[in-house]
């Protein structure tokens, strides 16, 4: 008695402990930071809408800009998808300081929150002075937090040859100049145009030379940023690889050495992993689970693992898979059964998906049957296969070539929307046969006689 | 498998190019002694020379290949260009691949080989390829006739017009493929569609024709996109 054919469902990490979901900002695909990007993943949005969210806030006061900053500040870099069991390394740096930053953090944005609220109540903060003295404050945590935390600790650490303590005396001089806009500001206050334009234009000049020398260093500082994220990307990848091959390859390896006796065991389990990797190697990283190729690929791996016989599936075309086609993959599943249980290899299946219909054939070389000598109360080849596709308005039949059976399915494609009668036993319609479609025996036998 | 055709008096000249020196040893055990290898090679320069060197009637050749431009079993073919045989037939060659990626595949193909097998294939079917392959026909696999299929609308039910036409299958072309894709053998193809093997293996080797040649070069992206092969 086959099982119910079930519609597959996406793949759980079962056995496999979930990391805690926790914000984190992705190396891969990000512009900036990767604030929009891990924002994104972690509140299952768009990342789309999230960068157009942030953009649209920026007009809003610049609320966009704080957010982001803050946002940057606070999360940490992730390592990407983390490898089987390597659930620990998700996020990387900061592991202490955290709370302290939050804190301060926290405190400035409430300081900086009281302090518009005053003004808007008429309280004078003097905000000719505060501003200036702010931006000297923003300015210099602006250029810190420019770098992530493994940037930071390796300047810090100086292990970075003359170039690297040469890019820190660059942080340094951003920090001053930063620092200098700031004072001049704060000292030009109350002294007029005069004042600025004698304070202003040699600060400014300064400044102006400053930045055309800092320049070759900062395109450096950024090539070395660049550098350092595609380093952390292929050490990624290449600890995924390796957890995978340890998880798939190695394993089968080892199993097949145990079972080197066994040779019907030895094919099964090196089919299944050369199948496994071929899929880990060339498939997408989203298998779409309700197309009918998938759902037909599915079926024969599973028939293959099944019974240790190999399949020649090709596949051409796809739809999305609806009522009459999960019909058709169970009478394939069925097809598939009778041929590797009753034919001999090599079993072959071509599913051709066309504009107008869908066709499957399944081809074995075994010594071929006769549906008029399987007895009535089989319900395999005639419920299964045969009934069950014309009820979906489709047909199937049985051909013995002078080498093996055919079967060969097809079912016209409906127009989406337009529904084939839904039975209501298809959901487990194995057991469920008897009653109800005495008449398709009849009608498919002659059909199957007239076309032999 | 057998052919029924006369049989080859002389051995047929085989140099194997793979980097996989098992897998080497495994195709020279399957092989009957009707084939006489005359060569090996584990990359594309020791490749190209033996080739040239020993002039076989076939070279069996894994796609995957370390040395060359970094193209593997393509590089070779374009490599040995001109190289012909004792009795001035070119050197003809036979892809061999675990890959079923649709790059490597048609790749090789476009370069110039006359068919394509994947190294499950038996000991037979291995040298019933290989024979059918020294004398110019094509050689297709179910994958590679579904994949060509796809690949020129074939399935969505475009036919070309004139035969002639190097962007679609003839209807007659399209026939053979699907009943290679099918799992049957020339001859069966030949018993199915009431015609000789001499016309089925024309009709194939008028879709390798087309494979190499059509421009239609939305052909690998499109069938990589969707992972056929």
């Amino acid at each position: 008695m086959p099982a119910p054919y079930e519609v597959p469902q996406p793949p759980t990490a079962s056995g496999q402990l979930l990391p805690v979901r926790r914000l984190a900002r992705p190396v891969q695909g990000r512009y900036l930071a990767g604030v929009c990007a891990g924002l994104a993943e972690h509140l299952g949005l768009k990342v789309r809408h999230v960068r157009l969210a942030f953009v649209l806030a920026c007009f809003a006061g610049g609320a966009g800009i704080a957010a982001y900053l803050f946002l940057w500040a606070l999360t940490p870099q992730s390592l990407g998808t983390p490898p089987v069991a390597r659930a620990d390394a998700v996020a990387i740096g900061r592991p202490t300081n955290e709370p302290v930053r939050n804190l301060v953090v926290g405190l400035g944005f409430l300081f900086v929150g009281g302090a518009l609220v005053a003004q808007q109540r008429g309280v004078n903060l003097r905000l000719g002075v505060l501003i200036p003295v702010l931006t000297v404050v923003g300015g210099a945590v602006l250029a810190w937090s420019q770098l992530d935390d493994a940037e930071r600790s390796r300047w810090l650490v100086g292990d970075m040859g003359p170039a690297g303590r040469r890019a820190g005396l660059l942080r340094l001089g951003i920090g001053v100049a930063l620092a200098t806009i700031g004072v001049v500001v704060l000292v030009t206050q109350g002294r007029g145009f005069s004042g600025l334009w004698e304070v202003g234009i040699p600060a400014v000049a300064v400044l102006a030379g400053v930045a055309l020398v800092a320049a070759p260093w900062g395109v450096r500082l950024w090539a070395d940023l660049r550098a350092e994220q595609a380093r952390r990307i292929r050490e990624t990848e290449r600890a995924d690889i390796a957890a995978h091959l340890h998880d798939s390859v190695l394993q089968t390896l080892a199993l097949i050495q145990r079972q080197a006796g066994d040779s019907a065991a030895v094919v099964r389990l090196a089919r299944a992993q050369e199948r496994e990797l071929r899929g880990w190697l060339y498939a997408g990283p989203l298998g779409s689970q309700a197309s009918l190729a998938s759902a037909v690929t599915e079926v024969a791996h599973e028939v293959e693992d099944l019974h240790g016989i190999p399949i020649e599936l090709v596949v051409t075309g796809d739809r999305p898979l609806d009522v009459g086609g999960a019909a058709l993959v169970r009478a394939l599943r069925e097809a598939l059964l009778n041929a590797v249980r009753h034919g001999a290899a090599p079993v072959s299946a071509y599913v051709e998906v066309g504009s107008e219909s869908v066709e499957a054939f399944v081809r074995d070389h075994g010594p071929g049957f006769d549906l008029d000598a399987v007895p009535q109360d089989r319900f395999g080849v005639r419920e299964s296969i045969l009934g069950r596709m014309s009820r979906h308005g489709g047909a199937a039949t049985l051909r013995r070539l002078e080498q093996g059976t055919e079967v060969s399915i097809t079912l016209p494609v409906t127009a989406p929307g337009a529904h084939p009668q839904i039975h209501p036993d298809e959901q487990n319609d194995t057991e469920a046969l008897t009653d109800t479609h005495a008449r398709t025996d009849t009608e498919v036998q002659a059909d199957t006689e007239g076309r032999r | 498998m057998s052919e029924p055709r006369s049989p080859q008096p002389a051995p047929i000249r085989l140099v194997l190019v793979d980097d996989h020196r098992m897998f080497r040893s495994g195709v020279k055990a399957e092989l009957d002694e009707s084939m006489l290898i005359v060569g090996e090679a584990a990359d594309v320069d020791s490749a190209i020379a033996v080739v040239a060197q020993t002039r076989p009637d076939v070279v069996l050749l894994d796609v995957h290949l370390p040395g060359g431009n970094g193209n593997g079993g393509s590089d070779v073919i374009s490599g040995s260009g001109g190289v012909t045989t004792e009795s001035g037939v070119p050197v003809r060659f036979l892809a061999l691949s675990v890959s079923d990626s649709a790059e490597d595949v048609i790749a090789v193909i476009r370069a110039g080989a006359r068919g394509y097998v994947t190294k499950t294939i038996n000991g037979p079917d291995l040298t019933s390829a290989i024979r059918r392959v020294a004398d110019g026909d094509a050689v297709f696999s179910p994958r590679l006739a579904g994949f060509v299929l796809d690949a020129f609308g074939a399935a969505a039910g475009e036919v070309a017009v004139i035969d002639e036409e190097l962007d679609r299958l003839s209807t007659r072309e399209r026939e053979v493929m699907r009943l290679i894709a099918r799992g049957y053998q020339y001859k069966e193809v030949a018993k199915e569609l009431f015609i000789s093997i001499k016309t089925v293996e024309t009709h194939v080797s008028s879709v390798l024709r087309k494979l190499q040649l059509s421009s239609r070069h939305e052909l690998t992206a499109w069938a990589v996109g969707r992972h056929l092969l």
